[in-house]
């Protein structure tokens, strides 16, 4: 089917398109005590160019203190029938003041723009939801994981906007018996949405206190949704297995219903599917050990904050942010991963802490992979306060970015030796980077209808 | 309508103080005669905008980010606390030298956790 839409007709399709050049990624100031706004960073990517792994451009925000965190495209590949849409706005959420910013990056993708503020003022008594985190389009419309009420009590619900970037209203007709909220992705050809747990804003944003896991602040399950009727219908339990589930991946290929989560504290796997009966089965197929340290009474959790799959749904990476690796597992076999990859980067297991002449402070947290799965680039930076706490140094340091090479036919990880950027080295002063998207879609940003 | 105003002192700024409106939140009272200070929610659900009580009284019943072990440590949370008396304050980053804590190498007891779900100290 010939059509100009945003996107790509199929996932094989999206592996085709051209090579990334230019990267998207935010980098912040909030909590680290310099008074400047937050900031989306254009990075270039083209091996042939001058300013190849450098920052090219910065984009601030209007004001200081949002915590920009993720972000999503106004239109995906679930648009691409539709010749009158683009891929032409970022909308980069702040989690902690709520405000969502529309940014244009088609104009001039080596400078992008500011077109419109979405105030948290106006959204949090219009729907009385705060804390927005994942955005997904869906077709033409957009909408957005709010983790708490206006108050910041969970679970929040989410936030429906329209393509003009006008507030709709909540998308949900109910959020069930739902405790908490953090990301989702959805599946339409199986009307199926799955949305993970984080914990309320209150608990979360301040940072992370320990016992509160055991007070059931802390999340441990995960929800599937009638995504036509806008209802939870099932909930899995996952218990001791699954506390703190953040990240939600589909498999790329519509058809599928394998759906994999990453149990962050538990340091977990999960992998769902549904049988042939029409059930939803849950099992976990990975179980990060704890590992010991000298000065630790207990052993290190790995933190599993970041979980991703290949285009061609062939290799899930993730990261284990406080023992500093990143992993690939060949999935060809959903219920059995064999680990083919492994590289270090900061942590603090002390494995590497230097990377590419740069000081690695923190370890590997968000990632993402170019459509054709061989550059994987990797940020160092979880949450600022939740920096403050286990990687203390970081306020001096900086973040930052390195490249992950990856081996498609045989598996494998190697990082790159010629990229690096040191957030260390920012002109006003040392931030942290997070979230990275590249113009022409990636591994995260787009679903198939 | 006479409004009741507080000194504000500010120690870790050469001690520079400022008379603010008693009602308002010291965040915006501050901010308005030109303290950069950081915030990020402003409604009392993080701690961007923690700073340090060093003496005098503050009233901070709207704000749910702090535990019992930062309260007991000084800290309020600027956007919602308001002034009951004359206070001197400490601000910015410099002032959180124990607001972040490892928590798996340095655990709260019971009576430390946030107010809703700490357990009281047993009275002798």
């Amino acid at each position: 089917m010939e059509c100009c839409g945003p996107g790509y007709a199929s996932p094989a399709e999206a592996m085709k398109a051209p090579r990334e050049n230019l990267l998207y990624t935010i980098a912040i100031y909030t909590g680290t005590g310099i008074q400047k706004p937050d900031y989306l960073c254009t990075i270039d990517a083209d091996p042939e160019s001058q300013t190849y792994s450098k920052v090219i451009s910065r984009l601030e925000m209007p004001g200081i203190g949002d915590e920009l965190h993720h972000m999503g495209w106004n239109a995906c590949s679930s648009c691409h029938s539709d010749s009158s849409k683009t891929r032409k706005y970022l909308i980069v959420p702040g989690v902690r003041s709520s405000n969502l910013h529309i940014i244009d990056c088609a104009s001039d993708p080596r400078n992008p723009t500011l077109f419109k503020v979405i105030d948290g003022a106006d959204i949090k008594p219009k729907t009385n939801l705060s804390a927005p985190h994942t955005v997904h389009c869906l077709g033409s419309d957009i909408i957005i994981s709010m983790l708490g009420d206006a108050k910041g009590n969970a679970p929040g619900g989410y936030l429906h906007i329209n393509e003009a970037f006008e507030i709709v209203g909540r998308w949900e007709n109910s959020m069930g018996d739902i405790k908490f909220g953090y990301d989702f992705w959805y599946q339409p050809r199986h009307n199926v949405m799955v949305s993970s747990e984080w914990a309320a804003p209150n608990t979360f944003m301040p940072g992370f206190d320990l016992e509160e896991v055991g007070h059931l602040k802390y999340g441990r399950e995960i929800h599937f949704w009638d995504f036509e009727k806008k209802i939870p219908i099932q909930t899995m339990y996952l218990g001791e297995d699954g506390l703190v589930p953040l990240e939600v991946r589909f498999h790329h290929n519509p058809d599928s219903s394998h759906v994999f989560v990453g149990a962050a504290l538990s340091a977990n796997i999960i992998h769902c599917w549904k049988d042939s009966n029409g059930e939803w089965q849950w099992e976990k197929i990975i179980d990060v050990e704890n590992e010991p340290h000298p000065e630790w009474p207990i052993p290190i959790p790995g933190v599993i904050s970041v979980i991703l799959l290949s285009m061609d749904d062939k290799y899930l990476y993730f990261c284990n942010w406080l023992h500093g690796d990143i992993r690939q597992y060949d999935i060809s076999d959903p219920h059995n991963p064999k680990l083919t990859g492994q590289v270090f980067m900061g942590g603090l297991l002390n494995k590497a802490p230097e990377v590419n002449g740069v000081k690695v402070t923190g370890g590997p947290q968000m990632i993402q992979l170019s459509l054709d799965g061989k550059r994987l680039f990797v940020t160092t930076s979880l949450f600022s306060t939740w920096d403050n706490q286990f990687y203390p140094e970081i306020r001096t340091n900086g973040g930052c970015m390195l490249m992950v090479k990856c081996n498609t036919e045989n598996g494998g990880m190697e990082i790159d030796k010629d990229f690096v950027v040191d957030f260390g080295k920012e002109p006003n002063g040392p931030s942290r980077c997070h979230e990275t998207r590249y113009p022409g879609g990636d591994c995260t940003s787009d679903i198939w209808l | 309508m006479v409004i009741e105003t507080k000194k504000i002192t500010i120690s870790n700024r050469s001690n520079i103080s400022y008379q603010v409106d008693r009602r308002k939140p010291l965040l915006d009272s501050l901010r308005e005669q030109g303290v950069d200070l950081p915030y990020g929610c402003k409604y009392g659900g993080c701690i961007t905008c923690a700073g340090k009580l060093i003496s005098g009284e503050i009233n901070q019943k709207a704000q749910v980010a702090l535990n019992n072990r930062q309260i007991n440590d000084g800290y309020i949370v600027l956007c919602v606390a308001r002034p009951l008396s004359d206070i001197t304050l400490e601000i910015g980053v410099e002032s959180h030298n124990k607001l972040y804590r490892n928590p798996f190498l340095d655990p709260l007891e019971t009576h430390e956790l946030k107010a809703d779900i700490a357990t009281p100290l047993e009275t002798k």
